[in-house]
């Protein structure tokens, strides 16, 4: 199949992967330290579970997973725990590099159970950048019936070689991890998208094709064309599927994997080896000895780049990613995480700084190279001038920031990131208007609380008081003309709402597992509260009522 | 956060939109074919205007920023008060009296373009917006369209300073193709009209010749990706669509589709002035009803109007039509749900 199905827009930067492509992946040298931080992937940090001074091996848990989303940390040299602070662990390597493996588990016939605790345990992210947990990726699968594996290798970004290395000498490895991966979700196919520039990469694959077995590959070359590599833009090209605004690739039955991701899974499943290392492009016109390499995680940046000849009087800046999504590094003295693909120590003239902006001429070229098919010079517009609606309705969370569109402006606009400002604005606002709607509902909770002893305070006097006139025989004097149908109404009412509540919680929770629960839990106290008050309400009210007409 | 910007990569496969203030120069190198066959049919007044315009730009733009106490270099760096001059000049009769390029640059450059906000915000062409304005308070000189003659014509320096007396103008003037086919009367045939040549030797010839050099200056800023196609395809074709239909039904009262193609401002608008990118639709969709909209109404104020050219008006009366352009012509953003026919919108939703 060749990918006929297209994404609009998209832009042709110069590539400039020869650089770090031309070597072979290497080892980088044992670091004698490394810092390891607590985040290192999306969710919430790990808790640490040694203290300074205990003795690790390669591969020892050093930090826990912590909540749903969350990733377990493993020493990644061996020797002596140095530090634990609030954000990150180090440690002070001993140069032996012993290490601690799991058990090998046969993916073949070990259960699912098993072969996810094993993913948990090891500490797998996904490797492209995001790093979302794998363990939980692989877990839709409960909420989702996933059809088509694809194996994201397009790696449309300049510069970084990462992919193309990982597939160049680990073909056979990362199919064996796809097709764990597939054991585990029930997929019935797997595809991989690859960019049309990684020749030797393509080659490598049709070789290892042959042996991947149960589930069919099928390898799909794509021309070269950033962002191919979005999972949408993916998607899109390879299976011409849209994935809905606001839904994951999983929700239209997809799944995607970066082949580092699979490899590291491989590893955990057969070798029983934790995510302690990855493969990081080292590249840029101020190292002299660019290339990839095997990296402990919680290397120093500065070491690692000094190793392989950083001419620091040259350097300007270092880049962590790709140059169109990734991120200037304020430091050197930053460890290597679990995130990190790609580092460019880059010269001035490499990435000349950009010309100062002019304004909007509205030329639409930015238009023209929208992978999603946003207006980003309406957006721009919007954005500064901080209309929020205006930007919603111009489905501004649809952007995907590849920097397309500051990479063409004419006028020089730093469109992403005013796009981010705004959203993280807009995020703000919805978590602050979320937490006011909560208070108010913890209120009316409190208030519904009140009532309802207020309703049992009333009945239990009530009752205490039919007993002590029962003797006397006298009749009750009714002091108010009780509104029974009234009650009957508010009763019906608080039953109906107790019900929708119910609804509402079941239904979220069944969407979205990963959402916070408690507004809607609260609101549903609310409404059982309401009910029992009415409840009593009704049935004093009832009891005064046949008292009144029986005597 | 991109760290790679097209016009500063040297190595990228593909082409890429020169910056903003190049842009400009390039439209500006782009009028110069124009502007030399205008010079060559109708003498050294058109470059006049030109200069004229220009000077006047750039002085009006740099008195009006210093009045806004904006930066004046910067602002003057992106040449497009240059290009208001130029394109402004380009349109006016050859020799047009300095006061009035005067008057029509101040509603240009102060009206139009620096009170709404400058670069980026006037909603309408500042160049069109001098002209029709010119073009409504002095018709006596507007319509002053000497015939094709020697480049230094007699007279030309007392025409710019305005000194030469209201009656000698008259005997300077020709009528323009459009012009004279416009007043030829109900009862004349186009055969009969132009059986009587009923215009100054060579004066067709001259605006076929000077139309084609903007087509030629049009054309280079498409192959450049200056402008894009949308909005000079969408117009002309709509232009030759009406035109042809009208000439069909009645050749001998409306001029054929070519006439108007290749007559007044009809291409020059389509590639200079229509393409404008500030007060044009934006969106690419938007863009193609723009250009249809100006080649339709260009035809029908040429025909049924009371002028005898009509690109100004268009041009700004669509300018008015971009703000609901722009919110009707909204593309499906991928990933967003196909509206299903017949789902009632409620006013003003979309996008």
């Amino acid at each position: 199949m060749a990918s006929a199905f297209d994404f609009p827009g998209g832009i042709y930067p110069p590539e400039r992967k020869q650089r770090s492509n031309q070597s072979a992946l290497i080892e980088a040298p044992l670091p004698s330290r490394v810092t390891l931080p607590l985040q290192q992937h999306s969710g919430q940090p790990a808790r640490p579970c040694v203290s300074a001074g205990d003795a690790v091996n390669v591969g020892s848990v050093i930090a826990k997973r912590e909540g749903m989303i969350s990733s377990a940390l493993h020493a990644s040299i061996s020797g002596t725990v140095s530090e634990v602070s609030a954000t990150q662990i180090t440690i002070q390597g001993d140069g032996q590099d012993t290490w601690q493996r799991l058990p090998s588990l046969d993916w073949r016939v070990a259960d699912t159970a098993a072969v996810l605790e094993r993913l948990n345990e090891s500490g797998i992210v996904g490797l492209g950048g995001a790093g979302f947990p794998t363990h939980i990726k692989a877990r839709v699968v409960e909420q989702h019936a996933i059809h088509t594996l694809v194996i994201n290798a397009a790696e449309c970004e300049p510069y970084i070689t990462v992919d193309d290395l990982t597939l160049r000498h680990s073909a056979n490895e990362v199919l064996e991890g796809a097709q764990i991966i597939a054991k585990l979700c029930g997929v019935q196919q797997i595809v991989i998208g690859i960019e049309d520039n990684k020749p030797e990469a393509i080659t490598a694959l049709q070789h290892a094709l042959p042996d991947s077995q149960p589930v069919p590959v099928e390898l799909s070359v794509i021309s070269t064309r950033y962002p191919s590599g979005g999972e949408r833009q993916l998607i899109k090209k390879l299976l011409d599927i849209n994935v809905p605004s606001g839904e994951l690739p999983a929700d239209v039955g997809v799944l995607c994997h970066n082949p580092g991701t699979l490899l590291a899974i491989l590893h955990a499943v057969r070798d029983g080896q934790p995510l302690v290392s990855r493969i990081v492009t080292l590249t840029g016109e101020s190292i002299n000895q660019p290339g990839n390499r095997w990296v402990r995680l919680g290397t120093s940046v500065r070491e690692l780049l000094e190793q392989a000849g950083l001419n620091i009087a040259e350097l300007h800046q270092v880049i962590q990613g790709g140059p169109m999504m990734g991120t200037p590094l304020p430091t050197l003295d930053t460890p290597v995480t679990k995130l990190t693909n790609c580092l460019i120590a880059a010269t001035r003239e490499e990435f000349p700084p950009a010309p100062a902006e002019s304004p909007c001429i509205r030329c639409g070229e930015c238009e023209s190279v929208c992978p999603v098919a946003l207006l980003p010079q309406q957006l721009h517009w919007y954005a500064r001038a901080q209309e929020d609606t205006k930007l919603e309705r111009y489905h501004l969370f649809d952007c995907i920031e590849c920097g397309a569109c500051s990479y063409v402006c004419p006028s020089h606009i730093p469109l992403v990131v005013d796009y981010r400002e705004a959203k993280s604005r807009i995020r703000l606002q919805r978590i602050e208007a979320a937490k006011a709607e909560h208070a108010k509902h913890r209120f009316e909770h409190r208030q519904a609380r009140l009532a309802r002893e207020e309703a049992e305070k009333q009945a239990r006097r009530q009752a205490r008081q039919a007993q002590q006139r029962r003797p006397a025989n006298i009749a009750a004097p009714s002091s108010e003309k009780v509104d029974l149908r009234g009650l009957r109404i508010a009763h019906a009412a608080a039953k109906a709402s107790v019900k929708k509540a119910e609804k509402t919680l079941a239904r979220v929770a069944q969407e979205d597992p990963k959402q916070s629960l408690d507004d809607l839990e609260m609101q549903l106290a609310t409404a059982q509260e309401n009910l029992k008050a009415a409840e009593l309400q009704l049935a004093q009210a009832r009891e005064q009522h046949s008292s009144e007409e029986s005597p | 956060m991109s760290m790679m910007h097209a016009s500063t990569v040297k190595d990228a496969a593909a082409t890429s939109l020169p910056p903003t203030a190049n842009l400009m120069r390039w439209v500006m190198a782009a009028t110069l074919p124009g502007i030399a066959t205008m010079s060559y049919f109708f003498g050294l007044g058109v470059i006049s205007n030109v200069v004229l315009a220009a000077a006047f730009g750039i002085a009006l733009e740099a008195a009006v920023l210093r009045l806004r106490m904006r930066p004046i270099r910067i602002a003057l760096n992106d040449s497009s008060a240059l290009l208001t001059g130029v394109l402004l000049g380009a349109s006016l009769p050859p020799a047009s009296p300095w006061w009035l390029i005067g008057v029509g640059m101040v509603a240009a450059i102060v009206v139009a373009k620096q009170l709404y906000g400058g670069l980026g915000h006037n909603p309408f062409n500042p160049a069109m917006v001098g002209y029709a304005l010119l073009l409504v308070s002095f018709p006596t000189y507007m319509t002053l369209w000497a015939p094709p003659q020697e480049l230094l014509p007699n007279g030309l320096w007392a025409q710019i300073a305005g000194t030469l007396p209201t009656a000698q103008l008259d005997s300077l003037s020709g009528a323009t193709p459009l012009d004279a086919f416009k007043h030829k009367g109900e009862a004349v045939l186009a055969s009969e009209f132009w059986a009587t040549n009923p215009l100054p030797d060579g004066t067709l010839n001259a605006w076929r010749w000077v139309a084609l050099a903007w087509l030629a200056g049009g054309v280079v800023l498409l192959a450049k990706r200056i402008i894009s196609w949308h909005i000079p395809i969408t117009m002309l074709g709509s232009l030759l669509l009406l035109t042809t239909l009208f000439h069909l039904s009645d050749p001998s009262h409306f001029a054929s589709p070519l006439f108007h193609l290749l007559t007044g401002a009809t291409l020059f608008g389509a590639f200079f002035i229509a393409t404008d990118p500030v007060s044009a639709a934006t969106s690419r969709r938007g863009k193609l009803i723009y250009g249809a909209g100006i080649g339709a109404l260009v035809v029908i104020i040429r025909t049924f109007g009371g002028y005898p050219d009509a690109v100004a008006f268009a041009v700004l009366l669509m300018n008015l039509c971009v703000p609901l352009l722009d919110l009707y012509s909204v593309p499906r953003t991928t990933g967003q749900p196909k509206a299903a026919p017949g789902t009632p919108r409620e006013p003003g939703e979309r996008p």
